[in-house]
């Protein structure tokens, strides 16, 4: 069929597609900032031709949908990235606040420890005084509390981490029954085209959101879409989440387990969880160790230059600091064992005036310990431990952030919205509405001239 | 090629990047300090540590070196006090040996020569804030007290041990000389002779005088020695003092290489910090609102 009528069907079907075209434009300045939203753009085709009385013409346009522009191969580098970014981020604040416990404020073992050392040295000048006496009890007793302080404040830190890890499982969770929830949702029985697109946009943002939390792995089956972290266990397969459990461990911290209840805890890796389990089975239980080490021999060998020698009332040297039973948790449980000053062995003959002893306690802090550095050293070396790991880890999370950045904006140059674009589209859809308006009232001033024909003789 | 429009994430990474850079360098200049927390510098923080404790010891053996030294000098003036005494009682015994004095003579000579021996006695139980000096290590007891069943009428109540003091890392200097060996050892006493000197005025024997004169006189080696001793332990302390404060100046720059900051460069940092901050805010204010919007005309 032809005439005025086809081009009246043209007309219509022009607005509905220009009407598609503003909506997606509209839709995308109404979210150029919604975290996640893919730019939508109407898919316009034109009809097909069509014959009439031999002569060809055009079969007008149709909307074939709207559809969102996305790039996963993209998404999967930034959630990969994400996950490291994230990892070194919980390692780093949290070193961040261990080593502040490192540094010189006085209160650090390296101040105690040499404030300790110059009361010695006072007390070989003064064997006798027993204000350098009494000195000596006091900075042991300030030596013995920055050991104390410096261990409690690395098991604070790991229990902070202990508690992240709970905290984290949950959200992990969480979000896992939040995708599979969606993942239904897009399931090839329900999916229309047109709403896929944001669907699936609330999906990649939960996504993007779980790979902080922890490393995981994005594929698709015919199910939908697969996640697992890392190391393969399951978290959503299609519509159905599986959720990790947390059970306290034998060391007293939260194993993380998957549904079967097999322990995975060792081989997480990335994300909160990853960089939180990190931090507290490995890195702070290298630290303690260092310093349990360090208190242990140190105290030790003091306690063993006592014996040596004689305090101030002539008897035998007893133990100047007290040791828990074990080495784990020395630097912990170390106190100061006499009270009083005149309990320091001073004397090498048993006489109050004599210092002999002097030097064997403070050899006790300039020789090798058994571990084969000086006290002095081995707590160098922890310091530099600890800052090289805190800087590391700053390094990292600041490297990583700018890969993320780069492949943010990679990102957005294919899905992001750009405002200049869709200004542009608007004046031209808007120009390409008008133009089809004039179409249907062109035709239809056509209609009634072709309907008045003949009715009125205005000529 | 589409381009992302979409910068503030972009300007958000270094507004921070600069507030950051501008925060470090605002806490250089006004800390004083390039390294505040370990991570800042590892392997100058591990330094430090070393450096404190060295720190630490240096001025403890320096306070130490002044304490012992006024004790050394002590030690020393009180020794010279007492080769003033017994030289004078030497010169009164061989006065009195050479058999022409009366016998009031000898028993004035004796009376000042038991008065140089009260004095030695005195001298050698100088104490120093409670601490006699020549008890050996004993030094919280009176060293000689008047003994009768003795035969030289004192008991020594020290012992033979001596102190050594810590004044520098792997430096001990001996600071007292027990006074067993300087007043009453075994190759002359000095308070046995003078004794015996008094013993022997009285009795008026010349012969006597005489012998005891000239052990007396023997003994003061044994308290030139120890003078020499004395002084030689405040030369090296001295000595070492002048180490300890080039030490000192080693220790405090080894310090300000580690931890400090460069003011001249800080300042320049800081005002560079400040400048790309202005900078970067500048850029963001006239970049961000543009839009297409701005050049269109509201639809009519």
């Amino acid at each position: 069929m032809g005439g005025l009528n086809t081009s009246l069907l043209t007309g219509m079907e022009a607005l509905d597609a220009t009407q598609a075209a503003l909506n997606a434009t509209s839709n995308n300045i109404a979210n150029a900032n919604t975290a996640g939203y893919t730019r939508e753009v109407a898919q316009i085709s034109e009809n097909e031709e069509e014959l009439n009385g031999g002569n060809v013409t055009g079969g007008g346009v149709s909307l074939d949908g709207i559809e969102s522009v996305r790039n996963e191969l993209l998404n999967l580098q930034i959630q990969q990235q994400t996950s490291l970014q994230s990892g070194a981020d919980t390692e780093s604040s949290s070193l961040q606040s261990i080593q502040t416990l490192f540094s010189s404020t006085g209160e650090d073992i390296a101040s105690t420890l040499s404030a300790f050392s110059s009361s010695l040295s006072q007390l070989s000048a003064n064997a006798s005084s027993s204000a350098s006496q009494e000195s000596v009890l006091t900075a042991g007793e300030n030596l013995a509390q920055s050991f104390n302080s410096t261990a409690n404040g690395l098991t604070s830190a790991q229990s902070a981490a202990d508690q992240q890890v709970t905290t984290t499982v949950a959200q992990i969770n969480s979000l896992s029954q939040q995708i599979a929830q969606l993942n239904a949702q897009l399931s090839p029985s329900v999916v229309s085209q047109q709403n896929g697109g944001t669907i699936e946009d609330q999906r990649d943002e939960l996504v993007q959101q779980l790979s902080t939390l922890t490393g995981i792995s994005v594929s698709q089956s015919s199910d939908g879409e697969v996640i697992t972290t890392g190391n393969g266990t399951p978290l959503v397969m299609g519509g159905q989440s599986f959720n990790l459990q947390t059970t306290t461990g034998s060391n007293g911290y939260q194993q993380v387990l998957d549904s079967n209840g097999n322990n995975i805890t060792s081989s997480i890796q990335g994300g909160q969880l990853g960089g939180a389990i990190q931090i507290r089975d490995q890195v702070i239980p290298g630290f303690l160790s260092s310093l349990n080490t360090l208190a242990s021999q140190f105290a030790t060998a003091f306690n063993a230059a006592q014996a040596k020698g004689y305090d101030s009332n002539g008897n035998a040297g007893q133990n100047f600091f007290n040791l828990p039973s074990s080495t784990t948790g020395a630097a912990a449980g170390i106190s100061v064992a006499i009270t009083s000053g005149s309990q320091v062995a001073i004397s090498s003959d048993g006489t109050s005036g004599s210092n002999g002893n002097v030097t064997n306690l403070s050899a006790a802090l300039t020789s090798a310990l058994p571990s084969g550095q000086s006290a002095t050293s081995a707590y160098a070396n922890l310091v530099y431990q600890v800052g090289s790991a805190a800087s590391n880890a700053s390094d990292t999370s600041t490297a990583l952030s700018q890969n993320i950045l780069q492949l943010t904006n990679q990102q957005s140059s294919v899905t992001g919205v750009n405002i200049d674009e869709e200004t542009t589209n608007l004046i031209r859809y808007q120009t390409a509405y008008e133009a089809a308006a004039r179409i249907i009232s062109t035709i239809q001033a056509l209609n009634t001239v072709t309907l008045d024909m003949g009715a009125t003789q205005s000529y | 090629m589409r381009v992302n429009t979409n910068m503030v994430p972009d300007i958000l990474a270094d507004l921070q990047q600069s507030q950051s850079t501008l925060n470090t360098a605002l806490q250089e200049v006004s800390t004083g300090k390039s390294v505040t927390v370990p991570s800042d510098n590892p392997a100058a923080s591990a330094e430090m540590v070393q450096n404190t404790m060295e720190s630490a010891n240096v001025d403890q053996y320096t306070k130490n070196i002044s304490s012992v030294l006024a004790n050394v000098q002590q030690a020393s003036s009180t020794l010279s006090s007492v080769v003033t005494s017994l030289t004078s009682a030497v010169s009164l015994g061989t006065e009195a040996a050479n058999g022409t004095n009366s016998s009031s003579n000898l028993s004035s000579i004796a009376s000042q020569v038991q008065s140089i021996l009260s004095d030695v006695v005195s001298d050698a139980n100088t104490s120093v804030s409670g601490v006699y000096l020549f008890g050996g290590t004993a030094s919280g007891a009176t060293p000689f007290t008047a003994d009768s069943s003795s035969s030289t009428g004192y008991t020594y109540n020290g012992n033979s041990n001596s102190n050594s003091v810590q004044v520098g890392d792997s430096l001990s200097v001996q600071v007292n000389m027990p006074g067993s060996e300087i007043f009453s050892n075994s190759s002359g006493s000095v308070i046995g002779a003078l004794s015996s000197l008094v013993t022997a005025l009285k009795s008026g024997d010349s012969s006597q005088i005489a012998s005891a004169t000239s052990t007396l006189s023997s003994a003061i080696t044994s308290v030139s020695q120890a003078q020499g001793f004395y002084g030689n332990a405040e030369s090296q302390l001295n000595s070492q003092e002048t180490y300890l404060q080039q030490d000192t100046v080693t220790l405090t720059t080894q310090q300000n290489n580690l931890v400090g900051v460069d003011e001249a460069q800080a300042a320049t940092l800081l005002s560079q910090a400040e400048t790309d901050n202005s900078a970067i805010l500048a850029a963001a204010a006239k970049v961000l609102p543009n839009t297409l919007l701005n050049y269109l005309s509201a639809p009519s």
